[in-house]
C-alpha cells in the first residue's frame, strides 16, 4: 500500500511538472494530462489523481490572494493587494474577496500557506495571548 | 486605576497595526499525540507550531506533501481541518534557580500546586552539545554517598555514568541517594563559608513512571531535606509520548543553565528505556522506517545527543548525567542497553541475585566500571580503597572455587574471610548516604583489620556502630579528613587511635 502511494505520488508529481508553465498552472496542460490519464489509465489511477489534485490546488492557492474582509473593500484596494503580492512573490497573483464579519474590522489576506493578518479580531487574539 | 489603563494602552500600542505574516497549515489527521498537517510550507525542523486552544507542537517530519508534528498538551479538542501556525521559535523551557524545589512538567510548567514559577530566563530544549575545545577533563569527584560506588566505581563531575539493572534492583534508590548526598554536602559546604565550595544542584527527570512513584520520590527528597536543591521534571505514564520524549531534553536544558553559569549540576534520567519506547511510539505513528526491535534508525542519536550535553566546561561549571536503563532478565546485550553503555563513561550494573541475597545496593563489582577511574577520587579514598576492587574480584573467584572443596590453606581462608567482610561492609540502607570522610574512616578500619575478629554476619551492625561512634564522638577528626582529603601520618595515627577507642568500647 505504501509503495503504491509512493508510486502514485511520483507519477502525480511528473504530471504536475508538465502542467506548470512559467510558474503558472496551464489550463490546457491540465486538460491534456486528464485526457492522457483517461486514455492510459495508470495503476492506482484514483491515488494518482488525488495526489495530482492536491498539488494543483496548492499551486493555484499560491497564485491567488484570498482577501477576507469585514465591511466593504474597494476594487482599487483589491487591485493594489494583487499588485503588491505579485511583486512580493514574483509571480502573477490575482485577488478574490470574501466577506468575513467575524473579523470585526480590517482584512486578512491568504496567499498559499501565508496569511497576512490585519484585522481587529486577529489583534484581539494576539492581545489575549500576550496578557 | 490610571496605571491599569496605562498598561492596557501600552499593550495596545505594542500591537502594531501593520499586517502580521503567519505561515499556516491545516490538520489532515491526528492520532496518539501526532498530527499530520497540510501546508506549513515555511516550517523548520524542530520548530514550535501553535495549535488552536493553546496546544503546541514540534515539527519532526518535513515531507513533500505534509508535516508530522508531535503535540505537547491537550489534544482532545483538536480536530481535522483546524488551522496550525508556525511560530519561528524553537521549544524552550524556563531555567534558573527559581525552579529548585519544584515539580514541573516537560514544558517547565509547575505541577506541584505551589503557584507559578518566577523564572527569568528560558533555554531551548534542543541544543548542540559543547564541543571538544570547550571541555575540560573530568577530575573532580561527585560523591554518591554509597561506599561501594565511591570507593570502587568513582563518578566525576561532568561524567555520564549509567545505572543499569532489572526492575526492582534499586536503580532509582542509587540515584535518589546520590541526590540526597549532594544536598547534605551542599548544606555542610555552604554552612562552612568556604568561598571555593561549589554546590551541586540536582535535576531528576521521571520518564513514563507511575505518578505514585514520583510522589514517593518527592516525599523521600523532602524528608531528607534535598528537595530545595532539586528540580523534578515529571513526564508520567499518563502523559502523552511527546511529553515523555521531550522531558529529558527539558531537564538537560535546566541543567545546562547551571553549567553555563559556573555551577555544578547532576541530572538523573529515570529511565531512558521508557524514553526510547516513547520515541519508538512517535516514530511508528509518524511512519518512519523501523529497524531492530521496531526502534527507528536514529534511536542511538536520540540518546547520544542527550548524553553528550553532560560535560565539564573549561572556566564554567559541569553537568553530570546518571541515565538509568532497565534490562529484561539481566540482558545487557539488548539494543537500547548496548547503545547507552557505549555512549556513557561507565556503568553501575545491579544484579537481581545480589539484591535477593540481601546485598544492597546490589552493585555487581565485576561488571561495573567507571572509565574516569581514580582521577575522580580524593587521595584519602585511593589510600584506603585503592585495592578494594581487586580484592573483591579475587574473593568472588576464590568463593566460587571454594565451593568445590573444603580443604583450604590459611591464606585462602583469610582472603575469603576478608572478602565476606568487605561485602557485608558495603551493605547500606536506602536513603542514607554516608559522607566521604566517614567512608574513609570505615574503610581504614577495614584495611587495618578492625572488622576481622567480628563475625561476618555482625559486620553490618558493627559498621553502623562505628559510623555512629565517629559522627557523635570524632566530629573534629572527620572534619579534618574532609578538609585535607588525604591521609598523612598524623591523620592515620589519629584514625588508628579512634579505631582502637571504638574497638575497646564495642562488644558484638
Amino acid at each position: 500500500m505504501a509503495a503504491a502511494a509512493k508510486q502514485a505520488q511520483q507519477l502525480a508529481r511528473q504530471f504536475f511538472k508538465l502542467s506548470v508553465v512559467d510558474n503558472v498552472v496551464s489550463t490546457d496542460r491540465v486538460a491534456g494530462v486528464l485526457a492522457y490519464v483517461e486514455k492510459h489509465a495508470p495503476a492506482n489511477a484514483v491515488l494518482v489523481l488525488k495526489a495530482y489534485h492536491r498539488l494543483i490546488a496548492v499551486e493555484l492557492a499560491k497564485s491567488e490572494a484570498r482577501v477576507e474582509h469585514a465591511g466593504t473593500v474597494a476594487p482599487t484596494a483589491l487591485a493594489a493587494i494583487a499588485a503588491a503580492m505579485t511583486k512580493k512573490y514574483s509571480r502573477p497573483i490575482t485577488s478574490t474577496a470574501r466577506a468575513h464579519p467575524a473579523l470585526l474590522a480590517g482584512l486578512r489576506v491568504r496567499v498559499g500557506d501565508d496569511v497576512y493578518e490585519s484585522s481587529v479580531s486577529g489583534q484581539l487574539a494576539a492581545l489575549a495571548l500576550s496578557v | 486605576m490610571s496605571t491599569v489603563l496605562d498598561q492596557i494602552e501600552q499593550q495596545i500600542a505594542k500591537l502594531s497595526t501593520k499586517a502580521v505574516k503567519k505561515n499556516t497549515g491545516n490538520i489532515r489527521t491526528i492520532a496518539d499525540g501526532v498530527a499530520k498537517i497540510d501546508g506549513l510550507s515555511d516550517v523548520m525542523y524542530n520548530e514550535m507550531v501553535a495549535f488552536p486552544g493553546g496546544a503546541i507542537g514540534i515539527a519532526l517530519n518535513l515531507e513533500e506533501t505534509e508535516v508530522g508534528c508531535v503535540i505537547l498538551g491537550d489534544v482532545s479538542k483538536l480536530k481535522e481541518g483546524d488551522e496550525v501556525t508556525t511560530t519561528g521559535k524553537l521549544l524552550s523551557v524556563p531555567v534558573g534557580k527559581a525552579l529548585l524545589g519544584r515539580v514541573v512538567d516537560a514544558l517547565g510548567n509547575a505541577v506541584d500546586g505551589k503557584g507559578p514559577i518566577d523564572a527569568k530566563e528560558t533555554y531551548p530544549v534542543e541544543r548542540i552539545a559543547p564541543g571538544i575545545m570547550a571541555r575540560k577533563s573530568v577530575n573532580q569527584p561527585l560523591f554518591t554517598g554509597i561506599m561501594a560506588i565511591d570507593s570502587m566505581i568513582p563518578i566525576g563531575r561532568g561524567q555520564r555514568e549509567l545505572i543499569i539493572g532489572d526492575r526492582g534492583t534499586g536503580k532509582t534508590t542509587i540515584a535518589i541517594d546520590t541526590i540526597i548526598n549532594q544536598a547534605k554536602i551542599n548544606k555542610v559546604g555552604l554552612a562552612s563559608g568556604d568561598a571555593k565550595f561549589r554546590p551541586v544542584y540536582s535535576i531528576y527527570v521521571a520518564i513514563g513512571q507511575k505518578s505514585s512513584n514520583i510522589v514517593r520520590t518527592v516525599a523521600a527528597l523532602e524528608a531528607a531535606g534535598a528537595l530545595e536543591y532539586t528540580i523534578i521534571v515529571a513526564a508520567t505514564a499518563a502523559d502523552n509520548p511527546a511529553n515523555q520524549y521531550i522531558a529529558p531534553y527539558s531537564g538537560a536544558a535546566m541543567g545546562e543553565w547551571f553549567m553555563e553559569n559556573g555551577m555544578d549540576a547532576l541530572i538523573v534520567y529515570d529511565d531512558l528505556s521508557k524514553h526510547a519506547v516513547a520515541y519508538r511510539q512517535i516514530s511508528l505513528i509518524l511512519k518512519r522506517p523501523s529497524g531492530r526491535e521496531a526502534y527507528p534508525g536514529d534511536v542511538f542519536y536520540l540518546h547520544s545527543r542527550l548524553l553528550e550535553r553532560a560535560a565539564r566546561l573549561d572556566g564554567k561549571g559541569s553537568l553530570t548525567a546518571l541515565p538509568i536503563i532497565e534490562t529484561l532478565a539481566g540482558d545487557v546485550s539488548a539494543y537500547i542497553p548496548t547503545n547507552v553503555i557505549s555512549i556513557t563513561d561507565g556503568q553501575i550494573f545491579l544484579e537481581t541475585d545480589l539484591f535477593n541475597q540481601g546485598i544492597r545496593p546490589a552493585v555487581s563489582v565485576g561488571l561495573s566500571v567507571s572509565r574516569v577511574g581514580s582521577s575522580a577520587q580524593i587521595k584519602a579514598t585511593k589510600q584506603v580503597g585503592g585495592k578494594l576492587k581487586g580484592e573483591l574480584a579475587q574473593f568472588r573467584e576464590l568463593a566460587a572455587f571454594a565451593q568445590f572443596g573444603s580443604d583450604l590453606d590459611a591464606k585462602t581462608k583469610a582472603q575469603l574471610e576478608r572478602g565476606a567482610r568487605i561485602v557485608e561492609l558495603f551493605k547500606q540502607p536506602a536513603f542514607s548516604p554516608a559522607a566521604i570522610e566517614l567512608q574513609v574512616s570505615i574503610l581504614f578500619a577495614m584495611q587495618k583489620g578492625f572488622f576481622d575478629p567480628i563475625d561476618a554476619k555482625k559486620v553490618v551492625a558493627a559498621a553502623a556502630n562505628m559510623k555512629n561512634f565517629f559522627t557523635t564522638r570524632k566530629d573534629a577528626l572527620l572534619t579534618e579528613i574532609r578538609n585535607k582529603a588525604a591521609l598523612d601520618k598524623d591523620l592515620e595515627a589519629k584514625l588508628q587511635a579512634a579505631c582502637d577507642e571504638w574497638k575497646s568500647g564495642y562488644t558484638a
